[in-house]
């Protein structure tokens, strides 16, 4: 998302620019977006569609909210236990291994459908909006290709890894249902590259992602 | 192959794809066209990237700074300072350069002072009419010092890599680490003179007992990172999920300043951040791996015919081949490969292997700040949401700087020396 | 052709030393080449023991303790007193173990692994901030192993405070004594700098560290007869070497320690002195079959048998010293370096 406010565009038209006290370290995300932004891409025959992205959407965020809490609780009990109880937790540091791989995976088709990924848009800024926008839908959907590639991978692996039958030392878990979650993620996340693609391709403005609009009136979106 | 890998990468970033595309795509080329085995390694080694447990401490820094910053704690801290130090002409630019080298010495991740130093920072010196991109250059540059200063894992994976005392490189590293801080903070002063930076009006001492009065249960923190961690309590994974507890402690029933529903909106944001930043992390961990993998580092080097060459250009080159492979690749796999391919050179014209090691340490602590890819900037962009261009605007000044000092200690090694020998010799 | 060789540690270091030997001999007796990857360069230990199973490199070291999560039963390496403690019986028990050259190699190849050699690489010693003369010394000591049960269990037993620590962070919580000891073996205290954070070394003889040689099985099935003779033999004679190499090892790094630390107390426990962390350790050994079930059970009754095979042999007969339990496995070092 970073560069829908870009330097290039100008310092005025960025209003967290305007008034600094704004422009804070504020991180969080708004992510009840407006029914209207997330159907964008759902219009017609795929309006059923829209109803599925969004439980994956609110799945996906409940995800990272759970994981993201469960690692602090883990680390934390893992001190306590330590301290107080003189007794390390020695799941703890799988679990949080576990947790990571979760959260990033998950993590990872959340901030294509808000389109948080991190770019480097200095000369896509620069485009006029007709190229902009071409350029957009062959990103979108060369990201989404790719990521339908990993998600493939990412398949033949976890299933290798459950051919050896490797298991976590100190829970005994089998690694591979650690890892159910890399195809899963990298598969929503080509998903929502391909519906960008889409959106792009039926709607006026130039999508970031279904949910983003990348125009100048849209630089205050709390994304 | 390396062209090709290194051509795609550039192309496809600067079409503006997001950033794990071209590293991705460019590792893709590798396994596709030149490599013998199957593309699933490629996904095994985006996993080995994010599976050091010390990453753990990135995520749990972003949340107790994000808690503190939407609470009160941040506030009252940065209060306390500004009391001490706001009519000083660059004084804040001062103490975030100080706070970032403080902490980053500490937690040991440069990743975690970016968020948990910028996060509550940036805005205040913004508000006091410093530029975004000088605000953004401080904080990374700034935490990047970290790494000099002990513990430093980069210094600990040189020691055994090239069998160094690993106490040795520590106490190298301080003197070099100060240095740094010193320039930059002299450069902050000259920023705030230039820009003419306001102050604010000299606080009275009473004001300042009430600010320090007001910022009791915060100082917590540093107390926790600092005392915890130097006073050997905790490891620094762990002072960042000990922060976190506080932090939600003291935001949720001692100051009310947050809800239960913000912690959870907190921890999905932060969820995010962690996902933008490790598939990063990830994905460069794979392409480090071919790079490793096809012996890439070995050929270009050993193309250069340096086992003639005298020991200022073994250093240069040793500067220049670390700095090159820590903008592209992640700096521990930089060190582990690159080090035993120096190592006879460095033995041959018995080079000191402490100042080598510091010199190398500071090349990857530029490196991990410099574009194209370096950790701290996926960092700051996600945390701040800000352009990568304007997050990179600011950082030259500081990059000279460490040049500079880059320069200084190959010319003048008793800057990393000096204490190690008072201390060793 | 090319074949690439991913090791545990370092080229100088003991696993090092015996790739560079059987690279050594398989360049100058064919027109292979075999490229060596120390730690890290090509990931952890468990990723490169994938890569080796997925045929992406030919040759590996796995040292058994890591591949326990692999192969459960390996984890026989990791009980203490149960190696032999003297070095000549424990190369001999390697060389004719019908146990590890059958069984556990036939668990290798159910992983696509063919196990071609297995080697020691040196006693684990405890290196500590106060002396340790008994298992009381443990009391509260905050002990960094590696995160396997069975080491786990080992430091409970002995009576220190198992935590569980990244192998990054080991430095620098000794320096800050957030914890006071740890274990490696020898040539690992020294190379990792361990003992420039701990005062005391002590000589359990609980363990010795093990490392195994494995290849990629198609790749090794696919070899001409010609060149499986030559791997075999390079391995041999590799093997050789690194015996003899072993030999005095642990006191080089000894000498190194003590010259650049000359204040290091180093302590070497004896028999009796012993006695006590050996029962402690009869608790390990029902953990291990407990995790490990009947199978478990056979490796280690086999190992039990073989040894004393070994023994015999090369003690010749009276197997009487009593001096035969010793020590096996921390994996944890070696391999957490590369944590
Ligand atoms: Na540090
Ligand atoms: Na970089």
């Amino acid at each position: 998302m970073q560069d829908r406010d870009g330097q290039e565009r100008g310092a005025a038209q960025n209003p967290n620019a305007d008034n600094p006290s704004q422009a804070s370290s504020e991180t969080s995300v708004t992510t009840d977006s407006p029914a209207s932004e997330t159907a964008a891409a759902f219009t017609g025959v795929l309006k059923p569609l829209g109803i599925l992205d969004k439980g994956v959407a609110m799945f996906e965020a409940a995800v990272l909210t759970v994981g993201i809490l469960a690692m602090a609780v883990n680390s934390v009990a893992n001190v306590i236990g330590r301290f107080i109880f003189g007794q390390s937790l020695y799941f703890s540091e799988e679990l949080n291994q576990f947790l990571v791989i979760l959260v990033t995976f998950a993590g990872v088709g959340f901030a294509a459908r808000h389109g948080r990924h991190i770019r480097m848009s200095a000369i896509y800024d620069e485009l006029p909006d007709k190229l902009r926008k071409a350029l957009m839908v062959a990103i979108a959907l060369i990201t989404g290709a790719i990521m339908f590639l990993l998600a493939w991978y990412s398949f033949e692996y976890v299933y290798s890894v459950y051919g050896t039958g490797r298991i976590a030392p100190v829970t005994q878990v089998p690694i591979f249902l650690t890892l159910v979650w890399l195809p899963l993620g990298f598969m929503i996340t080509g998903i929502q590259y391909v519906l960008t693609a889409l959106v792009n391709l039926t709607r006026p403005d130039v999508y970031l992602s279904v949910t983003v609009v990348d125009s100048y009136e849209d630089t205050e979106t709390q994304l | 192959m390396a062209t090709a890998m290194i051509v795609t990468m550039i192309v496809l970033l600067l079409l503006g794809f997001p950033m794990m595309v071209p590293l991705i795509a460019a590792t893709l080329i590798g396994f596709l066209i030149y490599l013998p085995i199957p593309p699933d390694i490629m996904i095994q080694q985006m996993l080995a990237g994010i599976r050091p447990s010390a990453l753990i401490a990135v995520p749990m820094f972003i949340l107790a700074a994000d808690i503190i910053t939407k609470g009160q704690s941040a506030d009252r801290l940065i209060d306390m300072v500004m009391r001490f130090v706001g009519h000083v002409r660059g004084g804040l630019g001062v103490a975030t350069a100080a706070s970032c080298t403080l902490f980053g010495a500490v937690s040991g991740s440069t990743q975690a002072t970016v968020v948990a130093i910028g996060g509550p920072l940036r805005p205040r010196m913004l508000k006091s009419g410093y530029s975004d991109s000088f605000t953004l250059a401080l904080i990374i540059n700034s935490s990047d010092i970290a790494m000099l200063i002990p513990p430093s894992i980069a210094m600990i994976i040189y020691g055994v890599v090239s069998g160094t005392s690993i106490s040795e490189l520590f106490i190298a590293g301080v003197g070099p680490g100060l240095l740094i801080l010193l320039l930059f903070s002299a450069y902050a002063y000259v920023y705030a003179r230039i820009n003419d930076i306001p102050t604010e009006p000299k606080a009275s001492w009473n004001e300042r007992m009430q600010a320090v009065a007001g910022a009791v249960w915060p100082l917590g923190f540093p107390l926790i990172v600092v005392g915890g961690i130097y006073g050997g309590i905790f490891s620094p994974t762990e002072a960042a999920s000990v922060c976190v507890g506080y932090a939600i402690l003291l935001e949720m029933l001692i100051f009310r300043s947050l809800k239960l529903s913000d912690v959870f909106d907190i921890a999905k944001s932060t969820g995010l951040i962690t996902a933008v930043v490790f598939i990063l992390v990830a994905a460069g961990a794979a392409f480090s791996w071919v790079i490793s993998f096809e012996r890439i580092p070995q050929a270009i080097l050993g193309g250069l015919g340096l086992a003639e060459a005298g020991p200022y250009t073994v250093l240069i080159a040793i500067s220049i081949a670390f700095f090159v492979g820590c903008m592209f690749v992640d700096p521990i796999v930089v060190i582990l490969v690159l080090v035993p391919i120096f190592a006879p050179l460095v033995d041959g014209l018995g080079l000191d292997p402490v100042l080598v090691g510091t010199i190398i340490t500071l090349q990857v602590a530029i490196g991990s700040a410099t574009p194209p890819f370096g950790c701290d900037i996926f960092t700051a962009i996600a945390i701040f949401k800000r352009p990568y261009i304007d997050v990179i605007r600011g950082t030259p000044p500081f990059v000279v700087i460490l040049l500079m000092v880059s320069a200084l200690l190959i010319i003048y090694p008793p800057i990393a020396l000096f204490l190690r020998d008072l201390a060793f010799r | 052709d090319e074949w690439k060789y991913a090791i545990e540690e370092a080229l100088e270091e003991v696993q090092g030393v015996y790739a560079t030997k059987f690279k050594e001999y398989v360049e100058a007796n064919s027109d292979h080449t075999v490229s060596i990857y120390p730690f890290g360069t090509l990931g952890e230990s468990a990723d490169t023991t994938e890569l080796a199973q997925m045929g992406a490199i030919q040759f590996v070291d796995l040292s058994p303790g890591f591949t326990g999560s692999l192969i459960p039963e390996l984890q026989v390496f990791l009980l203490p007193y149960t190696l032999p403690e003297n070095p000549d019986v424990l190369a001999d028990f390697y060389k004719t173990s019908s146990t590890i050259n059958e069984k556990l190699a036939a668990l290798y190849e159910q992983q696509q692994l063919k196990l071609i050699d297995m080697f020691p690489e040196g006693e684990v010693v405890m290196t500590t901030k106060e002396e340790v003369k008994a298992p009381e010394d443990l009391n509260g000591v905050k002990f960094r192993v590696m995160t396997t049960p069975l080491l786990v269990e080992t430091y409970n037993q002995f009576g220190a405070t198992p935590t569980p620590l990244p192998w990054g962070e080991v430095f620098g919580a000794l320096q800050l004594n957030m914890i006071q000891g740890q274990e490696n073996p020898m040539f690992f205290v020294e190379s990792t700098k361990m003992y420039e954070v701990t005062d005391y070394i002590t000589f359990t003889g609980h363990n010795t560290f093990t490392t195994a040689v494995a290849a990629n099985l198609n790749f090794y099935q696919g070899l001409s007869d010609e060149d499986k003779k030559l791997v075999q033999t390079a391995a041999d004679q590799a093997y050789d070497y690194i015996i003899d190499y072993q030999k005095g090892l642990t006191e080089k790094s000894l000498e190194k320690i003590k010259e650049a630390k000359p204040s290091i107390t180093v302590t070497r426990l004896s028999d009796e002195e012993r006695e006590p962390f050996r029962q402690a350790a009869e608790k390990v050994r029902q953990k291990y079959v407990e995790l490990t079930g009947e199978s478990g059970k056979e490796v280690l009754d086999g190992f039990e048998k073989d040894i004393e095979a070994s023994k015999a042999r090369v003690e010749g007969g009276g197997a009487s010293e009593g001096s035969s339990d010793s020590a096996a496995a921390s994996e944890e070092t070696k391999a957490s370096s590369a944590n």
